[in-house]
C-alpha cells in the first residue's frame, strides 16, 4: 500500500511538471526564427501557397489557442507532425528511440560491469593496484569529450586499422533490417534466429557503445567506491573482517550495501543519456532519437522537437521513478 | 569489401529473396557465386543519397530527392533531344540550340506526345498524345490526364503555381480537351519558352484516373496520396518509400518507351558524405551524391569508382541586397565583386570542381555571355571602388551562409579574410538547411550566400527569374526598368535575333550593376562505380537514373 | 521539500557537512598551498587551467599566423614547421587557433558560471529562507522552485540548444544558454544550505532576537555554502566548456571563423575519414586537456573542503560532474 500511495504521490508530481515542460518548450520553439510552411513548399512556392499551409497547420492563430490545440491533440497521443520527415513525431520517435535505447542501455550495461568491480575493488584496499587504476581512469576519461572521442576512436580502428565497420548507422548497407519486434536490432535478429544478422548489427554497436562506455564507467566506477569505502568503515564489515570471513563474502556483504546508492547514479545517468546522446549518434549517423532532435531544433521543426523534449522528460522522469523503487526494494535498510 | 562480414551475403540472399531487391555488398561479398543473384545485382542500382524525397509530390516538394527520382516514375509531353557532350567522352547532354525548322524552334523530341503544334504567333499550343500508353495503375493516358495535371497545379497551389505563371496560362480553361487524344494551350500572349516550359522537370502528367479514385473530400486533388505514392506514366513504379531510408523502384515491363537498364533502383537515405564515399569505395553502392570536393578527390586513386564531372547549371553566388545600405550602391557591389577571390575558391575549397563563374546564368545557355565580366580578383579596384562610392573607410554587414553545404564556410571564412582587406567587415551567419531557405526567400539578409540554377535553358528564364523586379525569386531585391522592360521583351516575341539582343543588353547592364557577388559554377559530379554508364546530363541537375546502364 | 521529491531530489546537490563544512572559507591560502603540494594531481589541474588561460591571454602577442584570416593557399596542410598543427579546409592555422581559443572557451565558461552561481545563489537563498512562510513570498518561493524543476526535467543539451536558436547565434547567446541550465543547480544547492541553516536553534534564537535576513545571509548561510559552492562552480565550468564545444561541434555555437575548440572539431569532421586528422584531434585534445584541468580544481576545492575525503575526488564530485556533463 506504502509503495502504491508513494508511486501515486510521485504521478502527482510529474504531471505539473510536465504541463510545465510542455508550456515551457512550446513558448520557447515559437521563438525560433523561422517559419515552417516556406519551408515545406520551397523556394519556388507562392506566396498564396504559403498562406494557406499556414492556415491548414494553424499558424496563422495566436499562440495561446496554437498551445491549447496542441495539448488537446496531446491528450490523445498526437504529437504532430514533423515537417522536415512529413511523418507524425510519435511514428518517427517510435522509429528512432530504439536505436537510442539499445546504445544507451548496452554502453551502461558495459559501464555498470567494468566501473562496480573496478569500484568494488579499488574500495576495498583503498592503497591497492585497482585503487591506482581507477585513479588514472577516472581523471583521464572524465575529461574527454564524447563527440571527439567519437572522432578518435573512427580513426584508429576504420581509418587506420580497419578493424570495425565505417560509421554508418546502426547496420551495415548490405543487410536490411530484422522484422521488428523490440525495435533492437541485435535482439530482433536473434529473435529471428539470424546469427549472421545479429553479428552485423553487433559490429556497429561496437564504436558507438565503447564510446559511451569509457566516459561513463567514471561516475558509476566513482559512486560504487565511495559506497563501499563508507561501508569499510561501518560497523558489519569492520565486523566481518575481523570475524575472518573471505574477502569475497565480505566483498559481498560491501556491495549489497553499496548497491542503493550504485543503482541510484545509474538510473540518473541512464534518464540523462537518453537525451544526451545526439552528439555521439551524430558521429555515428546513428539515426536515434538524438540526431532527429538535433536537426528538427536546428530546422525549427516544433513537433519534432518539442516531442523530443517531452519524450525525454517522460522517460527521464519514469528512470528515476523506477530506480527509487528499487533503489528501495534492495536496501537492507528500506522503508518507506 | 573490407568490413563485409564472413557470410553477410547469405542475410543478402534472405533479404533478396525476401524482397526481391538485390541489397548493396553483392558486387564486392569474396566468394560470392550464385550467377542468378549476382545477375540480379548486376541488374539493379544503388544510390546513396543524402536524403530520401521529402515528397514524391512535385506541387508538395522540390527537395534534392524529388528532383532525382521524380522523372523515373513519372513521364512529360515532350522532352529536349540529347547530344554527346563535346567535353565528356560517353556522356550525353540535352542539344539546347534553338531549331527553327521544328515545331516550337527547339529540338524536342516527344515522349507522351506523339507530335505537336506550336502556333506562329507563340499563343496556343497542340499536343497530339500516343496512344497505348499506360500507367502504373494500367489506366491508359488521355487528354484528360493533362487536363487534370494543369487543373491540379492551379487548385493546389503549390508549386504548380510558378509553372502556370511561367507557362503564361491565365486559367484552367487555357487547357483544354480537344478529344480523347489531343490536349490544347491558350495563351493571352505571345510566350517564346512554352515548348520547353511543357517539358519542365515539374510538368509531369498525373494519371488522372488513379488520382480522382483517391481523392477525398477533405483532400479532393490526392495529396496525401501522391506524397507518397506515385501515378504517372514513367518508366519506373514505385516498390516501397520508408522516408528517412529508402526509396525502391522497379522498372515497369509495360512501359511504352524504351525499357531502362536497370530493373531495380533503391535510393538509400545515407545522411553523412563521408560514409556515402565509404560505400562507394567499398563497392556497396554505385552512386554517391552530394560529396564534398576533398571527397571527390580522393576518388581519383579508387580503384572502383570514379567522378564524372560535367558542366552543368548549377551556380554558387552571394546575393546582394539592394536594400540594405549600403548594398545600394552599385559601386558598393562592385567592390565586393572584385574582393572575391574566385580562382582560389575554385583551386582550394572546390579542388577544381567547377570553373569561374562569369555571366549572371548558366554560360552554356544560349544567349549567355561573358563578355562583360570583368571581376577577377582585384583588391586595390575594390579599394577605389569603395572610396568613390564613399566608404573609404569600409562598412560592416552580416554574410549568411547555408551550414548544409559543407563548402560555403570556407568560402566565407576566405571572403570575409579578403574582405578585410578593403575595410569591411563581415560577420558570418551559418544557418541550418531549413532556415537559410526561409532566411533567402523572405530577403531579410544582406548577404546571402545561393546556390541554384534556373532549370529552364533559356536566357529569357534565367533573367526573369532572378532579376525581374517582380519576380519572387529575385531575393537580391533587383530592380531596374530597363532591364525589367529588356527581359518582358525577351519573353514575348518569337522573333530569335530580337530575343538575343535583349538579353545580351540586359547583362551588360546587370554586369555593371552586380547584384551577385559571382562565385563559380561548381558543375554537375557524380562519383559512381567505373561500371555505370549511360550519363545523360539534364539542365535540373537531376539524377536520371532511368538513362545508366552498367557498361 | 523531502527527499522523497522525485527527480531533482536525487540530482541535487545536498549539503555534506562531514567534518564541519566551514574550515574553507577562513582557511589561510598557505595551508592550501600546501595541501596541493602534497596532491599533485590535484596542483596539476591548476597548472593546466593558469597555462590554458595564460596562453589565451598571450596568444594575440606571440608571433602566430592570423586564426581568423584565411591563407587561400594553405589548404589543409598536415602539421610541418610553418604550421605546427596543420591547416584547415578554409586555409586557417590550426596551431593558433588552438592556442586562441581558450580566449573564448574559458571566457563562455566562467562566465555563463559565474552569473548562473551568483542568480542561482540569490534565488535559492531567497527561496530556502521564504518557504513555505506564507503570503506572496512564500507562493513566490514555492514557485521558483517548480520552476527550477521543470527546467531541470528538460533535457540539458536539447534545452541548450533550443536556446541558443531562439537567442541566434553567438557567444553571448551561448552564455545565457549555458547558463540557465545551470540556474536550477545553484538554486538548489543554497536553497538547501538555507534550509538548514533556518532549522538550526541558535538561528531561530537569533530569529527571535531580531536578527534579519541580510544578518542570516552573510552570517550563517553564505559561509557554509561557499565551499560546496565553489567546488559545483569549478565543476560546472568544465562542464560549460563541454557544453560550449559541443553547441558548436552541431554549428549552433560561435560564429565562424571564432577560434573555438568545438567548432573547430566540427569543422575538420568531415576530413577524418578522408584521412587528414589533424584539424580534429589537436582542438580536442586541447578541450580535454582543460576539462580534465578544471575537473581537477574542482576536485581539490572539494576534497580540502572535507577532509575525510581527501585523498580522492568525492562522490559528490563525480556525482555532479557525471550528472552534468550527461544530460
Amino acid at each position: 500500500m506504502r509503495v502504491l500511495r508513494y508511486i501515486a504521490m510521485r504521478f502527482a508530481f510529474a504531471v505539473p511538471q510536465l504541463f510545465g515542460v510542455a508550456l515551457g518548450a512550446f513558448f520557447l520553439l515559437k521563438l525560433i526564427p523561422g517559419d515552417p510552411a516556406p519551408m515545406m513548399l520551397g523556394p519556388l512556392a507562392t506566396q498564396v501557397a504559403v498562406d494557406k499551409l499556414r492556415a491548414e497547420m494553424g499558424l496563422d492563430q495566436p499562440l495561446p489557442t496554437q498551445f491549447v490545440a496542441y495539448l488537446g491533440r496531446l491528450l490523445h497521443g498526437d504529437l504532430g507532425r514533423s515537417w522536415q520527415t512529413t511523418n507524425p513525431v510519435l511514428t518517427d520517435l517510435a522509429q528512432r528511440l530504439p536505436a537510442t535505447l539499445e546504445l544507451v542501455t548496452l554502453s551502461l550495461l558495459i559501464a555498470v560491469a567494468i566501473g562496480v568491480t573496478l569500484g568494488l575493488l579499488a574500495g576495498r584496499r583503498p592503497n591497492g593496484i585497482a585503487a591506482r587504476i581507477a585513479d588514472a581512469y577516472s581523471v583521464a576519461a572524465g575529461a574527454l569529450p564524447d563527440f571527439w572521442l567519437a572522432l578518435v576512436l573512427i580513426f584508429i580502428f576504420y581509418s587506420v586499422f580497419n578493424v570495425v565497420p565505417p560509421p554508418i548507422g546502426r547496420l551495415d548497407f548490405a543487410v536490411l533490417p530484422p522484422a521488428t519486434v523490440t525495435g533492437s536490432y541485435t535482439l530482433d535478429a536473434l529473435f529471428a534466429g539470424d546469427l549472421v544478422l545479429f553479428r552485423a548489427a553487433a559490429a556497429q554497436l561496437v564504436l558507438p557503445v565503447a564510446t559511451l562506455a569509457i566516459i561513463y564507467i567514471v561516475p558509476v566506477l566513482t559512486m560504487t567506491r565511495t559506497a563501499v569505502e563508507r561501508l569499510n568503515e561501518a560497523d558489519f564489515i569492520r565486523f566481518a573482517d575481523a570475524k575472518g570471513l573471505t574477502p569475497g563474502r565480505v566483498s559481498r556483504h560491501a556491495l549489497r550495501n553499496a548497491l542503493p546508492a550504485v543503482v541510484t547514479v545509474i538510473g540518473v545517468l541512464y534518464g540523462t543519456l537518453v537525451g544526451s546522446v545526439v552528439l555521439v549518434e551524430v558521429v555515428f549517423a546513428w539515426g536515434g532519437a538524438g540526431q532527429y532532435a538535433v536537426s528538427a531544433v536546428l530546422n525549427a521543426d516544433i513537433n519534432a522537437s518539442l516531442g523530443f523534449i517531452l519524450m525525454a522528460a517522460v522517460i527521464s522522469l519514469a528512470v528515476n521513478l523506477i530506480v527509487d523503487l528499487i533503489a528501495l526494494a534492495i536496501d537492507p535498510r528500506a522503508r518507506i | 569489401m573490407p568490413h563485409t562480414l564472413p557470410g553477410a551475403h547469405a542475410v543478402s540472399r534472405r533479404s533478396l529473396l525476401k524482397y526481391g531487391a538485390a541489397a548493396g555488398a553483392f558486387a564486392a561479398a569474396p566468394g560470392f557465386s550464385g550467377s542468378a543473384f549476382a545477375q540480379a545485382r548486376a541488374k539493379t542500382l544503388v544510390i546513396a543519397a543524402p536524403a530520401t524525397p521529402l515528397s514524391l509530390d512535385v506541387e508538395n516538394s522540390l527537395s534534392l530527392g524529388t528532383i532525382d527520382t521524380v522523372a523515373a516514375f513519372y513521364d512529360y509531353l515532350i522532352a529536349f533531344n540529347t547530344l554527346p557532350d563535346p567535353a565528356v567522352p560517353g556522356v550525353m547532354r540535352e542539344d539546347l540550340a534553338a531549331n527553327p525548322s521544328l515545331p516550337g524552334g527547339y529540338n524536342l523530341k516527344g515522349k507522351l506526345a506523339e507530335s505537336w503544334e506550336f502556333a506562329p504567333d507563340g499563343k496556343s499550343a497542340r499536343f497530339t498524345l500516343r496512344k497505348g500508353v499506360l500507367s502504373n495503375w494500367g489506366n491508359e493516358l488521355t487528354a484528360e490526364d493533362v487536363k487534370y495535371t494543369f487543373d491540379r497545379k492551379f487548385e493546389v497551389k503549390g508549386a504548380g503555381s510558378f509553372m502556370t505563371f511561367v507557362m503564361g496560362l491565365p486559367n484552367k480553361d487555357a487547357v483544354k480537351v480537344e478529344s480523347k487524344y489531343v490536349v490544347s494551350f491558350t495563351l493571352e500572349k505571345p510566350n517564346p519558352i512554352l515548348m520547353i516550359v511543357s517539358g519542365h522537370l515539374a510538368n509531369p502528367i498525373f494519371d488522372s484516373v488513379k488520382c480522382k479514385q483517391m481523392s477525398t473530400p477533405d483532400d479532393p486533388w490526392a495529396r496525401k496520396f501522391l506524397d507518397t505514392n506515385v501515378a504517372g506514366f514513367g518508366p519506373y513504379a514505385l516498390k516501397s518509400i520508408t522516408r528517412g531510408q529508402q526509396l525502391v523502384a522497379a522498372a515497369r515491363p509495360e512501359y511504352y518507351g524504351e525499357k531502362p537498364y536497370f530493373e531495380t533502383v533503391i535510393f538509400r537515405e545515407v545522411p553523412a558524405s563521408a560514409t556515402r564515399l565509404q560505400l562507394l569505395q567499398g563497392g556497396a553502392v554505385d552512386i554517391a551524391q552530394a560529396l564534398s570536393p576533398t571527397e571527390m578527390k580522393s576518388l581519383a586513386g579508387s580503384a572502383g569508382a570514379t567522378v564524372t564531372s560535367i558542366k552543368a547549371s548549377q551556380m554558387l553566388w552571394v546575393e546582394l541586397n539592394t536594400a540594405f545600405k549600403p548594398l545600394d550602391n552599385a559601386k558598393v557591389r562592385q567592390a565586393l565583386n572584385f574582393a572575391m577571390p574566385k580562382d582560389e575558391v575554385i583551386s582550394t575549397i572546390l579542388q577544381g570542381f567547377g570553373t569561374k563563374m562569369t555571366a549572371f546564368m548558366p554560360d552554356f545557355y544560349p544567349g549567355a555571355t561573358s563578355k562583360f565580366y570583368a571581376y577577377d580578383f582585384n583588391i586595390a579596384k575594390a579599394k577605389a571602388l569603395l572610396a568613390e562610392a564613399g566608404f573609404p573607410n569600409g562598412f560592416s554587414t552580416t554574410l549568411t551562409y547555408n551550414a548544409g553545404n559543407p563548402t560555403e564556410e570556407p568560402i566565407a571564412i576566405m571572403y570575409q579574410t579578403a574582405l578585410k582587406q578593403i575595410g569591411v567587415t563581415v560577420e558570418l551567419k551559418k544557418l541550418p538547411a531549413g532556415t537559410f531557405f526561409n532566411a533567402l526567400t523572405t530577403r531579410s539578409e544582406p548577404m546571402i550566400f545561393n546556390l541554384d540554377a534556373p532549370w529552364t535553358p533559356d536566357p529569357g528564364f534565367a533573367l526573369n527569374l532572378y532579376f525581374y523586379s517582380k519576380s519572387f525569386v529575385n531575393f537580391s531585391n533587383y530592380v531596374n526598368a530597363d532591364v525589367d522592360a529588356l527581359i518582358v521583351e525577351s519573353l514575348s516575341t518569337l522573333d530569335e535575333p530580337k530575343r538575343m539582343t535583349a538579353v545580351t543588353k540586359a547583362q551588360q547592364i546587370l554586369a555593371d550593376d552586380a547584384p551577385w557577388t559571382l562565385i563559380a559554377n561548381p558543375g554537375f559530379h557524380l562519383s559512381h562505380g567505373k561500371d555505370i554508364g549511360g550519363i545523360v546530363y539534364y539542365t535540373s541537375n537531376r539524377l536520371n537514373f532511368q538513362d545508366y546502364k552498367r557498361v | 521539500m523531502s527527499d522523497t521529491e522525485p527527480a531533482a531530489a536525487g540530482r541535487s546537490f545536498e549539503a555534506n557537512r562531514a567534518g564541519g563544512g566551514d574550515i574553507s572559507a577562513a582557511a589561510p591560502a598557505r595551508e592550501f598551498c600546501a595541501f596541493l603540494r602534497e596532491r599533485p594531481s590535484f596542483l596539476a589541474g591548476y597548472v593546466i587551467i593558469l597555462a590554458v588561460a595564460a596562453t589565451g591571454l598571450l596568444a594575440p602577442l606571440l608571433p602566430l599566423h592570423s586564426p581568423v584570416d584565411a591563407d587561400a593557399k594553405a589548404y589543409l596542410i598536415a602539421p610541418d614547421w610553418s604550421h605546427p598543427m596543420g591547416t584547415d579546409s578554409a586555409g586557417l592555422d590550426i596551431f593558433s587557433r588552438v592556442l586562441h581559443a581558450p580566449r573564448v572557451d574559458l571566457a563562455i565558461a566562467l562566465v555563463s558560471t559565474l552569473w548562473a552561481a551568483l542568480i542561482g545563489g540569490a534565488l535559492g537563498a531567497y527561496v530556502g529562507l521564504r518557504e513555505g512562510a506564507g503570503g506572496v513570498r512564500g507562493v513566490l518561493a514555492t514557485l521558483l522552485v517548480r520552476v527550477a524543476d521543470v527546467v531541470q526535467a528538460f533535457p540539458v543539451f536539447a534545452l541548450a540548444l533550443v536556446l541558443v536558436a531562439v537567442l541566434g547565434q553567438g557567444v553571448t547567446s551561448i552564455i545565457i544558454a549555458i547558463g540557465v541550465v545551470n540556474v536550477p543547480i545553484y538554486l538548489r544547492l543554497m536553497r538547501g544550505e538555507a534550509l538548514i541553516i533556518r532549522n538550526q536553534g541558535y538561528v531561530e534564537a537569533a530569529r527571535i532576537a531580531g536578527a534579519g535576513d541580510a544578518y542570516l545571509l552573510t552570517r550563517h548561510v553564505v559561509p557554509n555554502a561557499a565551499a560546496p559552492i565553489l567546488a559545483q562552480m569549478s565543476i560546472n565550468t568544465g562542464v560549460a566548456v563541454l557544453l560550449a564545444a559541443s553547441l558548436s561541434f552541431i554549428g549552433a555555437g560561435v560564429r565562424a571563423p571564432t577560434p573555438e575548440w568545438g567548432s573547430m572539431i566540427a569543422m575538420g569532421f568531415q576530413n577524418v575519414v578522408t584521412g587528414q586528422w589533424w584539424p580534429s584531434i589537436f582542438p580536442g585534445l586541447a578541450l580535454a586537456l582543460t576539462v580534465f584541468g578544471l575537473g581537477r580544481i574542482g576536485a581539490s576545492i572539494l576534497a580540502w573542503s572535507n577532509p575525510r575525503e581527501r585523498a580522492r575526488p568525492s562522490r559528490r564530485a563525480w556525482k555532479a560532474f557525471a550528472g552534468a556533463r550527461s544530460r
